[in-house]
């Protein structure tokens, strides 16, 4: 093995390419609508962004570890619909809701946990039937209907999670606070830490982690616990801000928050995962989804561009991934 | 030498298709044993049987003199057992150094944190990959993706010697590798016996076995056939009658 060069190296990373897009769409979007990177435009793309954006950081470790998770759109729903349900109903005052509606996330991700690593059924079929499942209760107690939101400003807990305040021209809430500590935390363990070895052994090869000693079920559920916790954690921040509770939010953000994972980098087989490629892809999913717009294409054509750069990227991985192989 | 480790009256039926019968099996300390048979001679449900990936019917397994009882990869790893199948011992898209700790990492700073000491990972993988005789230069960073076929039994072999396994079952360690690497692999062998280990290795070459066991058990139809063969007093030619129970002419020998 020679040394390679610092180009040959960048290249070579698995997020190189997504960059490049990124970059290229950024660059295509103000070259339309310079109006694109307008302090106001960023700000409104950040905002909704990020709240994905936390599904998919946790989602890039599950993925890693082999499985993925249907049911995120449905807890991004539900999660905000049972606290404001609790709050409104006088059972108990909002910060109590909210521990309540975060610890019905963390039995969800509990039992597709078990599901899937003591009965073995594929993640697929299981997160599918979790999908349905909660779905389906925040359908029934809130009779399909919104719930009242009461007015969250000047609560701190609403504060602590979508207060904004302003940076020059840019309106910043403080979920974006919460996106990068996220990324940088979930980024050490998926690469430094110990945990982030057994993850990585355990979707590359289960059974050869297991022989090590790595508790690959365990590691798996912990996963499914992270994500079910950060969907039910998106939910609460996006309801807070728009002080709305819809039993329907959410629906499909699963499929959106795959696509930006695997757009990074992470392989949807498991073994080899990357938070700053997830980073990159959440990015290229919503600037795209906001520059098409602004630059006049209608906004109904948005998914034809989503699917392009899927399969676009997925032949680009598996083109390196070639080349790597044969050792280039 | 003393007996490492001794399998007694091993029995194993899949339902009712019987593949063990009363087989008697030992491994004496630093040796190496060749472990030949045909297809379907249960060979490989022996060593499935030793290294806990199927339970047995019946029969007992001994470690050291003391009674063991192996239900699973993880209970022979404690004894010491360390079965290297090609390639699927090891995470292909984890790096030669995270392989090799898996499961064990090492830790620095506070525990809660759990950072992997990666700098001390690498530096002892670098020292193992010299002292089982790889020759070529190979960071320790590099994706055993990245490995011939040679250097992932090596990586493997090395594993297993630092973690201090008793015993290393090498199952078909030689398939499907070219000659150079051939006989790199079978160095690698010697040289964890020359390090106090004992070895298991499994082969349908016979020339491959013949180069470097001390000792030859041959199998055929679940039983024991032969269990003392030195193959400085054998030939190749004579072994392959005892594989197959038939003299070169096509006779059957009794047994």
């Amino acid at each position: 093995m020679q040394r390679q060069s610092f180009l040959q190296r960048l290249v070579a990373m698995p997020e190189f390419g997504p960059l490049v897009l990124l970059i290229a769409e950024i660059a295509v979007f103000t070259a339309i609508n310079p109006s694109f990177l307008s302090p106001l435009n960023v700000s409104n793309t950040l905002t909704f962004t990020v709240e994905l954006g936390l599904i998919a950081l946790a989602m890039t470790l599950l993925m890693t570890a082999g499985e993925f998770d249907l049911s995120v759109g449905s807890v991004f729903g539900f999660a905000p619909v049972l606290m404001w349900t609790l709050f409104n109903s006088g059972v108990a005052p909002l910060e109590i809701s909210f521990l309540i509606a975060m610890l019905a996330a963390v039995g969800i991700g509990l039992f597709s946990g078990f599901f899937v690593t003591r009965l073995k059924i594929p993640s697929f079929l299981v997160t599918l039937g979790m999908l349905l499942v909660v779905r389906g209760t925040a359908l029934y107690i809130t009779d399909g209907f919104p719930q009242r939101t009461w007015n969250a400003a000047g609560h701190w807990l609403a504060t602590a999670l979508v207060g904004d305040f302003h940076v020059g021209p840019f309106r910043i809430y403080a979920s974006l606070f919460w996106f990068v500590a996220a990324a940088l935390v979930l980024g050490y363990v998926l690469t430094r830490s110990k945990a982030g070895n057994w993850i990585q052994a355990s979707g590359g090869n289960p059974q050869a982690a297991a022989a090590r000693g790595v508790k690959v079920g365990r590691t798996k559920v912990a996963l499914f616990v992270l994500t079910a916790v950060m969907a039910a954690f998106a939910g609460m921040i996006s309801s807070i801000r728009t002080s709305a509770a819809n039993p329907n939010s959410g629906m499909g953000y699963e499929l959106e928050v795959i696509a930006m994972v695997v757009i990074g980098g992470t392989v949807l087989t498991g073994g080899r995962g990357t938070i700053l490629g997830t980073v990159i892809g959440i990015l290229i999913l919503r600037v795209m989804r906001n520059g098409i717009v602004l630059i006049g294409v209608p906004g109904l054509a948005y998914n034809i561009f989503i699917g392009a750069i899927i399969l676009g990227m997925m032949a680009l991985h598996s083109w390196l991934e070639r080349r790597h192989n044969a050792g280039v | 030498m003393a007996d490492l480790i001794r399998m007694v009256g091993i029995t194993k039926y899949y339902g009712r298709v019987r593949a063990l019968e009363d087989v008697d099996f030992s491994v004496r300390e630093q040796e190496i044993v060749g472990l030949l048979g045909d297809n379907g001679a249960g060979k490989s449900t022996l060593i499935k049987v030793l290294s806990g990936a199927v339970p047995v019917t019946s029969g007992e397994i001994w470690v050291r003199g003391e009674k063991a009882e192996i239900r699973s990869t993880t209970d022979a790893i404690r004894y010491g057992i360390e079965t290297i199948y090609q390639d699927s011992a090891l995470v292909t898209q984890l790096s030669i150094a995270r392989n090799l700790f898996l499961g064990r990492e090492p830790v620095k700073g506070p525990r809660w944190l759990g950072r992997m000491d990666l700098a001390a990972m690498n530096e002892v993988a670098s020292g193992l990959l010299r002292k089982v005789g790889i020759e070529k230069r190979i960071p320790p960073e590099t994706p055993i993706a990245a490995l011939s076929g040679g250097e992932r039994q090596a990586v493997a072999i090395a594993r297993a010697m630092h973690f201090d396994s008793d015993l290393i079952v090498l199952d078909e360690p030689t398939n499907n590798l070219g000659v150079a690497e051939t006989q790199g692999v079978l160095n690698f062998v010697r040289g964890a016996r020359a390090s106090g280990h004992s070895c298991i290795f499994i082969a349908h070459n016979i020339h491959h076995v013949f180069q470097v066991v001390d000792r030859i058990v041959v199998m055929r139809r679940g039983r024991v056939v032969a269990d003392d063969i030195d193959p400085k007093a054998s030939s190749v030619e004579a072994v392959e009658q005892v594989i197959t129970g038939m003299t070169a002419e096509g006779v059957p020998v009794g047994e």
